[in-house]
């Protein structure tokens, strides 16, 4: 990674701008592979930081790093995976360096958030009497959030961002059987939480029965 | 199969993520074994709270065309 390219000729100043073809041909690939996982990496840097303006640097940081590597990505795997290691990375080194507090979460702005996109998003459109079916976007969120990092972490990249166990284990440096383990605990804790939420409407769990 | 076993794979079974010989043996427990298989439906049901409820956001437009801006201007300096 670190020896320059011997391919890249140092282009004369007077032909700026003008791109060379594999620069051209470089920066269409990059947009087909990796600038289509825009919202996706967004939305992972916003869970991470719980920060609007965090959130967009780090998605800048992370394809400009992406654009600069480029080259050492490998072609066929996928690239969304690759993505968002750089941007776990960034975040790490990031919060590391700065010593910034993680997880500092802003739950004000992210009410706002969903405020702001609650009408947009009526989806489930059948009435079900399940109380899952009653539990607000916020709550899922609250809940998510209120999990250990670990857990939250795999169960975001696994349901949310639809990774295989092997891409997980990947990301997250842990064995695949840390992976399921993780996942199943992970998932454990969360429908505590959500039958929390559940029983302060007054429906009655299962476990109740 | 016992419980224990089941109770490993149970992640993995939710995530189609089970090789043939492990889905065979997850299922015969389940089928056998009212807990794990209502723990099963549970944590079905917990994956797709989680698909439907959290919401995606787009990211702004002011980040995409920041991005789309970086990647050719780096390419011209150097
Ligand atoms: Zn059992």
């Amino acid at each position: 990674m670190d020896n320059p390219d011997p391919t890249r000729k140092v282009t004369p100043k007077t032909k700026k701008e003008s791109l060379s073809k594999e620069e051209r041909q470089k920066q269409l690939e990059f947009q087909k592979e990796a600038v289509v996982h825009l919202n996706s990496l967004y939305n992972y840097a916003l869970h991470l930081t719980m920060n609007p303006s965090d959130a967009e640097d780090l998605v800048q940081e992370t394809y400009l790093k992406a654009y600069r590597f480029f080259n050492s990505f490998e072609r066929g795997t996928n690239c969304k995976a690759w993505l968002f290691k750089i941007l776990k990375n960034n975040y790490i080194n990031r919060f590391r360096k700065n010593s910034k507090e993680p997880g500092k979460v802003d739950y004000d702005l992210i009410k706002d958030f969903y405020h702001s996109i609650k009408d947009v998003q009526n989806d489930t459109s059948e009435a079900e009497s399940d109380y899952f079916h009653s539990l607000l976007h916020e709550e899922v969120h609250q809940a998510l959030h209120s999990l250990p990092e670990e857990f939250r972490e795999v169960i975001q990249l696994c349901d949310i961002d639809g990774f295989t166990y092997e891409e997980i284990a990947n990301m997250v440096e842990s064995p695949i059987g840390t992976v399921r383990s993780r996942l199943y605990r992970g998932r454990k804790l969360l429908r505590e939480q959500l039958e929390g939420y559940a029983k302060k409407y007054g429906f009655n769990t299962d476990k109740d029965q | 199969m016992n419980c224990q076993k089941a109770q490993v794979l149970m992640s993995a079974a939710v995530d189609c993520e089970l090789t043939v010989k492990e889905e065979e043996g997850f299922l015969l427990h389940l089928s056998e074994c009212k807990e794990c298989k209502d723990e099963f439906e549970d944590a079905k049901k917990t994956k797709m709270i989680i698909k439907e409820k959290i919401v995606q956001f787009k990211a702004p437009q002011s980040l995409f065309n920041s991005i789309m801006e970086l990647t050719s201007a780096s390419s011209v300096e150097r």
